[in-house]
């Protein structure tokens, strides 16, 4: 019998209001989701529906106008700036669509940031960075400016990045979307793997070739819970 | 590691930080070697003056009524304790005849001038039927010792040849001549023009000054008393506001070197607002950002100084030639301390210039940030 899994993410009744001049943009309104620790989850939906806002709270970048997001039991809102950034970089992993590498820095020196920021010794730093690179296959190329290398490469090594700091959940915001469908499937597949070595997955998309990675779909649309 | 991604940042926009560098260069520069001519003027203004500062010079009070000063009042300030040298001096401007033309020169009546003047030729013994002929008069008659010149019929003969003295607040005898005591009263009588006295030290000038005080102008202002300490004390004040003064223009130069880390800074945060905000998701914290920023400022700031520093000892040394002619005065102690006045100000300019955008890139949210494209 599988044993009941631990709940890592939840959000309460989450709404978001951002206001844009004299108008009001409601991006989320009013959605509580669960999710347990091990779980691949895909937030699907059409542009505009509120799915990267979702994974913007969870992933502690901005917090809630109503309603409560809790990692681990604990509500961002009740979270010091210190203590959102320090989640940040100890249990959340991001890759972006975009890849966002920074350009000055070689492929190694990316994965090494998040590790720079929270103080690693350099010597173990460079090691687990390398090693990190092997992991996704671009251990021949650490020495390579984001520039140098391909759309896919900069993606696994924005993977590499995410994992720096082992995070226990990662978040992707359309990470294929600038990929072929090739290098695509090669990210999925990390990501399969990541999950399947207990990591917490959450991908927002709006490609179904994508989704079907995950064991799990959130439909969202108009910033509600997409239940039809 | 963050010096490393500074450095970097730096090099990205490579064009804009080495002119921001050339604009600390220019303005470390300016401040310090202004800083050094200021010092070179000053320090050669008081070669000038001979810098003795343990003279004081004692005139007759005019303003009284006083016109010289009598043997009595020479004898009692000769007695004053604290005194090292005492030499009264008579003056008189006269014709003087040398080769057959009258020129027109002071006559001094000392006895023993050596602490006033010093011998280039001869020798500066007096006696009743020589003299001593100044460097400008010497050189421009030809005169040699052993050169006879005459006043009012008195043959004279010339024992030695002074150095040249240049401007002085005692004796002027470039132009002139020095006789002993005793020819001089046989060519004019009267008495003394003014008294030249050395305190034993710079401390006692002021004990020696307040004794002849008094005991000569104990009933009424006989002499005034003027102490070379305290003339050489005001120029070197003036020197030190005209030199603060020029460099606090010059700091106009490092105001406008400051401003132009300010904008490239403010430009390079605008710029970078994306990767601020990619710091900000993977874990980097205000305090991170600031001082990636800040580094960058700094490494500006630390380049452009330093080597404006050093180029300042060629600017010092430029400005020496052009204005005194001399750079014999830039390679003292004190043009290191205008260096590192000069690189001071520069670090502080460049800290205050990067704090702001450093401040800014730091406070930026990261959700807007990571938005911004």
């Amino acid at each position: 019998m599988e044993k009941e899994k631990r709940e890592i993410v939840r959000l309460e009744k989450v709404v978001k209001t951002y206001h844009m001049g004299e108008h009001t943009v409601h991006a989320l309104n009013g959605i509580s989701i669960s999710i347990s620790e091990g779980e691949f989850v895909a937030i699907m939906g059409p542009s505009g529906s509120g799915k990267s806002t979702l994974l913007n709270m969870i992933g502690c970048l901005d917090v809630p106008t109503e309603g409560r997001v809790l990692i681990d039991g604990v509500s961002t809102a009740e979270m010091t700036e210190e203590e959102l950034t320090r989640i940040r970089r100890d249990r959340i992993g991001f890759v972006f669509q975009s890849f966002n590498l920074i350009p000055t820095l070689s492929a190694r020196e990316n994965v090494e940031l998040p590790m720079i920021f929270r103080k690693v010794g350099e010597k173990e730093r460079k090691e687990r960075a390398q090693k990190l690179l092997e992991k996704v296959g671009m251990g021949d190329k650490s020495d390579h400016r984001p520039s140098e290398l391909s759309g896919g490469e900069q993606q696994r090594v924005a993977i590499a990045r995410a994992l720096a700091n082992d995070p226990s959940i990662i978040l992707a915001d359309e990470p294929t979307g600038n990929l072929d469908t090739s290098s695509g499937n090669e990210i999925m597949n990390i990501m399969k793997e990541l999950n399947r070595t207990g990591r917490t997955i959450i991908v927002v998309t709006h490609d179904p070739s994508v989704a079907d990675f995950a064991e799990r779909i959130i439909r969202i649309r108009d910033g509600k819970l997409d239940v039809s | 590691m963050y010096l490393e991604i500074a450095r970097r940042n730096l090099k990205r926009q490579r064009m804009r930080s080495v002119l921001a560098i050339v604009g600390m260069i220019i303005g470390v520069m300016a401040i310090s070697s202004i800083g050094i001519f200021g010092n070179s003027l000053k320090m050669s203004t008081l070669e000038v003056f001979g810098g003795v500062a343990t003279e004081i010079i004692v005139y007759p009070s005019y303003q009284d009524g006083y016109s010289s000063i009598d043997p009595h009042t020479a004898l009692k300030i000769s007695k004053i304790p604290g005194i090292q040298d005492f030499i009264a001096v008579k003056s008189r401007t006269d014709y003087i005849t040398v080769r057959k033309e009258r020129v027109f020169g002071t006559v001094y009546g000392i006895d023993d001038p050596g602490q006033l003047v010093k011998i280039s030729r001869g020798s500066l013994v007096l006696s009743s039927s020589n003299c001593l002929a100044g460097a400008v008069l010497a050189e421009k008659y030809g005169l040699r010792v052993g050169s006879k010149i005459s006043i009012n019929g008195y043959s004279l003969r010339v024992s030695g040849i002074l150095k040249e003295k240049g401007r002085s607040f005692d004796i002027n005898p470039d132009r002139g001549i020095i006789v002993s005591e005793q020819t001089f009263n046989r060519l004019y009588g009267g008495d003394y023009s003014f008294i030249v006295v050395y305190a034993g030290s710079v401390t006692g000038v002021k004990k020696v000054s307040d004794q002849i005080d008094s005991v000569v102008n104990r009933r009424g202002t006989v002499v005034k008393i003027w102490e070379m300490k305290d003339f050489l004390e005001s120029i070197n004040r003036a020197f030190t506001y005209i030199s603060r003064f020029l460099m606090a223009i010059a700091g106009v130069s490092l105001l406008v070197a400051g401003v132009s880390i300010l904008n490239i800074m403010l430009m390079s945060t605008i710029e970078r607002t994306k990767e601020i905000g990619i710091m900000k998701a993977i874990g980097a914290s205000r305090s991170e950002i600031l001082t990636i920023f800040l580094l960058e400022a700094i490494l500006l700031g630390v380049t452009g100084s330093i080597l404006g520093g050093v180029l300042s000892i060629a600017g010092g040394y430029a400005i020496d030639m052009i204005i005194l002619k001399s750079a014999k005065y830039v390679f003292v102690s004190k043009t290191f301390l205008y260096i590192a006045q000069g690189i001071g100000f520069g670090l502080i300019t460049a800290v205050v210039s990067g704090l702001y955008p450093a401040w800014k890139a730091s406070n930026l949210e990261p959700i807007d940030a990571l938005r911004y494209e």
